[in-house]
């Protein structure tokens, strides 16, 4: 089992770039032959990754969020995985490279600093700390989908109103669907952020002695939360079109990775494991 | 194959000349009937607004070009016209032009997208009058099928090749579903009609025509379903549209900066779309740096046809492997139809040999013997015959290795003496010489 975990953490950042490869491939030929199939080298890739992830909580008897590099490769599964349902459920294509890219920098720099952590902190092991935690990172690829299709919309925009009419203008689905997918994404990634600060604020209090309302890292996500919370609803009421919309998307986006890596590594708060 | 085609078209004939031949569906089927009669046993017509073709495999083997094209010119009495206006095609060079035209890589348009249809159309009347039959059928089909290929396989008919087409193409990759948003078209000429038809053809929400001219705008409005607003007032309703397309012929600008910028406040700065193809411009092209605001003129337009324009000249190799694989298939296809009369010559000539030899031993033996060498002799026939009938028929049947069938099929009636006169059904299947490739 330890051997298939070696081999699988292995295995994965080749996948993600074989299947990135392919997706540029039909990103750049028009009608190629791998139009369609190229689902398939995505859902093989995830069902690996999802074997892996599976293989490791088995070996390893906890849930893989116990060190960032954990995180790291659950965020490339998540971030993937959401894509692939968005790509399913929608038939939008021409944007898989874009996001699978993220997958692959998360993947691999997991598969390097990876740690095979056998003793863990008793609190790690909690069902709930996995649901939070689950329920923070799918939120975090969430707003992360949202800005890739926020810098699409971008491109594009300046693209048609500099009249440049290349390859990106042809690929690429129309203002409307990237507007859209930005916006359905922050949604569900504000949802499920909604879900893990929910659990955090009921099970939190009662997990840790030292719980602080006002630490660092729950207050900076608490204000995150706040902005993209005011944002859609701006957008929901009609006040925000277009440019504006992608702006608050990408702009939400650097706030969050930018904020949480300052309090995961600068503040001290009872919310660090690592 | 002996397939006879004329074809005037935009290569060889001037715009008024292939006017006055161009063909209604009446007259097609008057003409249809005319061939019928007099130069063809199978045939049909094209006839679009570039070309006019007749195709059909002649009643008599003397039947020329002259013929054909003499019969085109009497029923439609056009002077002016001479043999240099005419392209004429024979046999490989009939089907290869058939094909190109179905694939839309001879058309004026470069990859025509109505081509494909019209052909469908032309076999259609063909049909309608039993004027097609078994070998034109298989014709009509390859070349409906090389259509379809050079459409689905290559992007020969992929993206707009003219300046109103491309402002659509442009509006689409802004707004995602035309069904929900509503247009404002200024300007009811040629051009005008020719945006809000492509609109409407795309299913916009709501269609509105503003014009000057009251009537010319009610004219237009009437055609393509869409509400009017008289031409004073249209500013102050700007707002209400998220596509503007204008096409007047106004010699100032109509829209101002000032009047884009007050719609798009009033918009809450909604995407808005604003594509000017009028000469000289009918709005200020400062718009185009207001936020959400999509302004393009005729020569943006034009960037965009050029490119696709370049895109499909540089998909005609790969449509032109489809027309030479087409072919191939089409004329194994048309030489395997040798097979089948051949075995049944061939068994025929076994049979022939065998039924002489046992009649001449007829008084040597007695009846029941007879009946005995007879089934013997059947048997030994059958035996012999048995490996190069089911070897024959397998080329029939795959269709392939057309040069190989033609070799096998002639040598078999060459060392063996089969004429195909002995024989009746041996003779073509359509009523018409056959020639192979």
């Amino acid at each position: 089992m330890y051997s298939a975990v070696k081999i699988l953490n292995i295995l994965l950042p080749f996948l993600y770039c074989l299947t990135f490869l392919v997706y540029l491939y039909d990103f750049v030929k028009e009608k190629n032959r791998f139009a369609n199939s190229k689902r398939i080298f995505l859902f093989v890739t995830l069902l690996t990754h999802a074997i892996y992830l599976l293989v490791r909580t088995v070996e390893f008897n906890h849930p893989p969020i116990t060190n960032v590099f954990e995180i790291f490769t659950v965020l490339a599964f998540a971030i993937s995985c959401s894509y692939f349902i968005l790509e399913l459920l929608t038939d939008i294509r021409g944007t898989g490279l874009f996001i699978i890219i993220f997958s692959i920098i998360f993947q691999l720099i997991s598969s390097i600093f990876i740690q095979d952590l056998l003793q863990v902190r008793e609190v790690l092991r909690n069902r709930m700390l996995g649901l939070h935690v689950i329920s923070a990172l799918l939120g975090y690829s969430g707003i992360t989908i949202s800005a890739v299709y926020g810098i699409l919309f971008w491109i594009l925009y300046k693209e048609i109103k500099l009249n440049r009419f290349g390859l990106i203008f042809d690929r690429l689905p129309s203002l409307d669907v990237l507007e859209q997918l930005s916006f359905y994404s922050v949604v569900i990634g504000f949802v499920l952020f909604s879900v893990a600060i929910t659990i955090g604020v009921v099970w939190l209090p009662s997990a840790f002695p030292n719980f602080n309302y006002f630490d660092p890292k729950l207050t900076v996500t608490a204000v995150i939360w706040l902005i993209y919370g005011l944002g859609i609803l701006s957008k929901i009421v009609g006040r925000w079109h277009g440019k504006k919309v992608i702006v608050f998307s990408i702009a939400g986006f650097c706030l969050a990775i930018f904020s949480m890596l300052l309090t995961n590594f600068l503040a001290k708060s009872f919310h660090s494991f690592y | 194959m002996n397939l006879l085609a004329v074809s005037i078209n935009h290569r060889t004939a001037p715009v008024e000349l292939r006017e006055s031949l161009h063909l209604s569906q009446d007259e097609i089927k008057q003409m249809l009937k005319g061939l019928k009669d007099t130069l063809f046993s199978e045939g049909f017509i094209i006839s679009t607004c570039n070309r006019t073709e007749i195709y059909g495999f002649p009643l008599n083997p003397h039947t020329n070009f002259n013929d054909l094209q003499k019969f085109l010119i009497d029923n439609k009495s056009v002077e002016g016209i001479g043999p240099t206006n005419f392209q004429n095609f024979f046999s490989c060079s009939a089907i290869n032009h058939l094909f190109r035209v179905s694939a839309g890589i001879d058309s004026l348009f470069m990859g025509d997208n109505q081509i494909l249809g019209q052909v469908k159309e032309s076999f259609q009347l063909s049909e309608d009058i039993d004027f097609a039959g078994f070998l034109m059928k298989r014709v009509f089909d390859s070349a409906i099928k090389v259509g379809k290929r050079a459409k689905t396989e290559t992007i020969i008919s992929d993206g707009a090749i003219t300046v109103s087409y491309a402002a659509v193409q442009l509006i689409e990759k802004i707004f995602s579903n035309l069904h929900r948003k509503s247009a404002l078209v200024i300007g009811a000429g040629e051009t005008g009609e020719i945006a809000a038809k492509h609109l409407r053809d795309k299913g916009i929400g709501a269609l509105t025509i503003t014009n000057r001219t009251l009537k010319k705008a009610e004219k237009l409005a009437e055609t393509v379903h869409a509400r009017i607003i008289p031409f004073q007032y249209f500013k102050e309703q700007l707002n209400d549209f998220d596509i503007v397309i204008s096409a007047t012929s106004a010699p100032e600008l109509i829209l101002s900066f000032n009047d884009v910028k007050m719609a798009m406040k009033k918009r809450n700065s909604a995407s808005t779309c604003f594509m000017d193809i009028a000469v000289p411009r009918d709005i200020d092209p400062m718009i185009s740096q207001l936020d959400n605001v999509f302004y393009h003129d005729i020569d943006s337009l034009k960037i965009i046809v050029e490119q696709n324009l370049k895109k499909r000249q540089a998909e005609v190799p790969k449509v032109e492997s489809i027309v030479m694989e087409e072919m191939i298939n089409l004329f194994s296809w048309y030489n395997s139809l040798e097979v089948t009369p051949t075995i049944k010559l061939l068994r025929q000539h076994f049979e022939d040999i065998r039924a002489e030899e046992v009649e001449k031993l007829k008084n040597k033996f007695t009846n029941e013997d007879i009946d005995k060498l007879d089934i013997v002799t059947k048997r030994i026939i059958n035996k012999l015959l048995h490996h190069p009938t089911v070897e024959l028929k397998k080329i029939s049947e795959d269709g392939s290795g057309s040069q190989e069938s033609v070799i096998r099929v002639n040598v078999i009636k060459s060392l063996f003496g089969l004429n195909e006169n002995d024989n009746s059904s041996s003779s073509d299947n359509n009523g018409t010489d056959r020639e192979n490739g």
